[in-house]
C-alpha cells in the first residue's frame, strides 16, 4: 500500500511554543517535511496578532502557551466568527497526556493532540491525518470545531495504522499519562456513544 | 457528507486550506520526509549539550537560591517551565533520561503548585540527578538502564504528591 505524502511547500505553518529550543526543533523537522514557511510566536498574543496580519494554513500550539494556555486559545480562535482562520487546523502539542486533558483540548475544538516530546514520525503522521481525513465541522450552542465523533480508520494509506484502531475504551477519568495511540482513539471514542 | 442542519447544530463540511495545499502533487513522501526530518534534528544536536548546561546551570540557580532563603517570589513557576523545556526535548535529542527526570521534577513542582507541602530535598535530588546525567557515562542512557535512580526518584515524586500543604 502507497505511504501518505503530503505537501507542505508554501503553506503557511504557526508554531507557538513559549521554548525557543522546542520551536526551533519542530521548525526544523518541518523544514524536513518540505514546509518553507514557518512563523514561530511564544504566546497567545502574538497567534492572535499573527492570524489577524495573514492567512495561516494550521497552528502548532503548545497546550501551555502563555499566558492562558492552548486551549483558551484555542477556544477562543474557533467562538470569534469574523476570524477567516476559524476553521484552520490545530494540532496542540502536550506533555500532559491525561485522558481529562485530552478530552478538554478535543472539546476545545483541537483537531488533534500530539504528544510532547515529538518525533518526527509522530510529527508527520499527525499532519498527515489532517491533511488527507476529511472532518465535518459542527456549530452548536456550547461547541464550534472539527466533528468529534471521528472515526479513526489508520493514518491515510494505511501506515501508521495502530493495533488498537476503532477500540473505543478509554482509561479512567484522571488516570496516568496516555501513549500517542491511546490519545488518538481517544478522538474516535464518541462515534460509539462511549463519551 | 451532506450538510446537516438540526436547529440550534449545524454540521457542515469543510475543506481548509492546509487539506487543498496537501494534496498538491510533489509533496515529501512519508520515509523520506521523516529522514529529513531526522537530519536536520541531527544537525541541531552538537549544540545540544551547550544549550542542556544552560538550562541546568540556570534551575541549579533557582533552586540555590531557595534553598538559601533567597528566592524569587514566582521561583517555583520558573523552575517548573524550565524542567518542562527540558522534559519536552530530551528524548526527541536522544536524552530519555532527561525527559523521565525532568518529567519527575515537573510532577513535584505541579504538585507544590497545587498545594503539596513544599520538599526542597526531592527538588534537589531531582536537579543533582539532571547535574550527573550531563556527564559521559550516563549520556544515552534509557531510564530502564538505571532502575534505582529512577525507581528513587519517582518514589520521592509520589511522595510530594501525595503529601497535604
Amino acid at each position: 500500500m502507497a505511504t501518505p505524502t503530503i505537501n507542505l511547500r508554501d503553506q503557511v505553518v504557526l508554531v507557538a511554543d513559549s521554548s525557543s529550543y522546542l520551536s526551533m526543533i519542530i521548525h526544523g523537522m518541518l523544514r524536513g517535511f518540505g514546509t518553507n514557511k514557518v512563523l514561530e510566536v511564544r504566546n497567545s498574543m502574538d497567534v492572535l496578532q499573527a492570524l489577524s496580519a495573514q492567512k495561516i494554513d494550521i497552528l502548532l500550539c503548545d497546550a501551555r502557551l502563555p499566558p492562558h494556555g492552548g486551549l483558551k486559545l484555542t477556544h477562543a480562535i474557533r467562538r470569534k466568527i469574523d476570524n477567516e482562520n476559524r476553521m484552520m487546523p490545530i494540532l496542540l502539542m502536550s506533555s500532559d497526556t491525561r485522558e481529562r486533558s485530552v478530552k478538554q483540548a478535543r472539546d476545545a475544538g483541537a483537531n488533534m493532540v500530539i504528544a510532547k516530546p515529538i518525533s518526527p514520525t509522530s510529527l508527520y503522521d499527525r499532519l498527515a491525518w489532517i491533511a488527507l481525513t476529511p472532518r465535518q465541522f459542527v456549530d452548536a450552542p456550547t461547541y464550534f470545531g472539527p466533528d468529534r465523533r471521528f472515526k479513526i480508520e489508520g493514518y491515510p494509506g494505511g501506515v501508521g495504522r495502530r493495533k488498537g484502531d476503532n477500540i473505543t475504551a478509554v482509561a479512567a477519568e484522571s488516570g496516568p499519562a496516555m501513549a500517542q495511540d491511546d490519545i488518538d482513539n481517544l478522538f474516535s471514542a464518541a462515534r460509539s456513544g462511549k463519551d | 457528507m451532506p450538510d446537516q442542519d438540526n436547529g440550534d447544530v449545524r454540521i457542515f463540511n469543510v475543506e481548509t486550506s492546509f487539506q487543498k495545499l496537501a494534496r498538491r502533487p510533489g509533496g515529501v513522501p512519508r520515509d523520506s520526509a521523516v529522514e529529513k526530518a531526522r537530519a536536520k534534528v541531527d544537525e541541531l544536536k552538537p549544540g545540544f549539550d551547550d544549550w542542556l548546561g544552560k538550562q541546568i546551570n540556570a534551575l541549579v540557580g533557582i533552586i540555590d537560591k531557595a534553598k538559601d532563603g533567597n528566592p524569587a517570589s514566582d521561583w517555583i513557576d520558573i523552575a517548573n517551565q524550565r524542567s518542562r523545556q527540558l522534559r519536552d526535548v530530551g528524548t526527541t535529542m536522544d536524552f530519555e533520561l532527561l525527559t523521565f527526570i525532568a518529567d519527575s521534577l515537573c510532577d513535584i513542582f505541579d504538585a507544590v503548585e497545587a498545594g503539596s507541602e513544599l520538599s526542597m530535598e526531592s527538588i534537589a535530588c531531582h536537579v543533582d540527578a539532571l547535574v550527573l546525567i550531563q556527564q559521559k557515562p550516563y549520556r544515552g542512557l534509557k531510564p530502564e538502564q538505571v532502575p534505582e535512580l529512577t525507581s528513587g526518584l519517582r518514589r520521592v515524586s509520589e511522595q510530594v504528591s501525595t503529601s497535604p500543604g
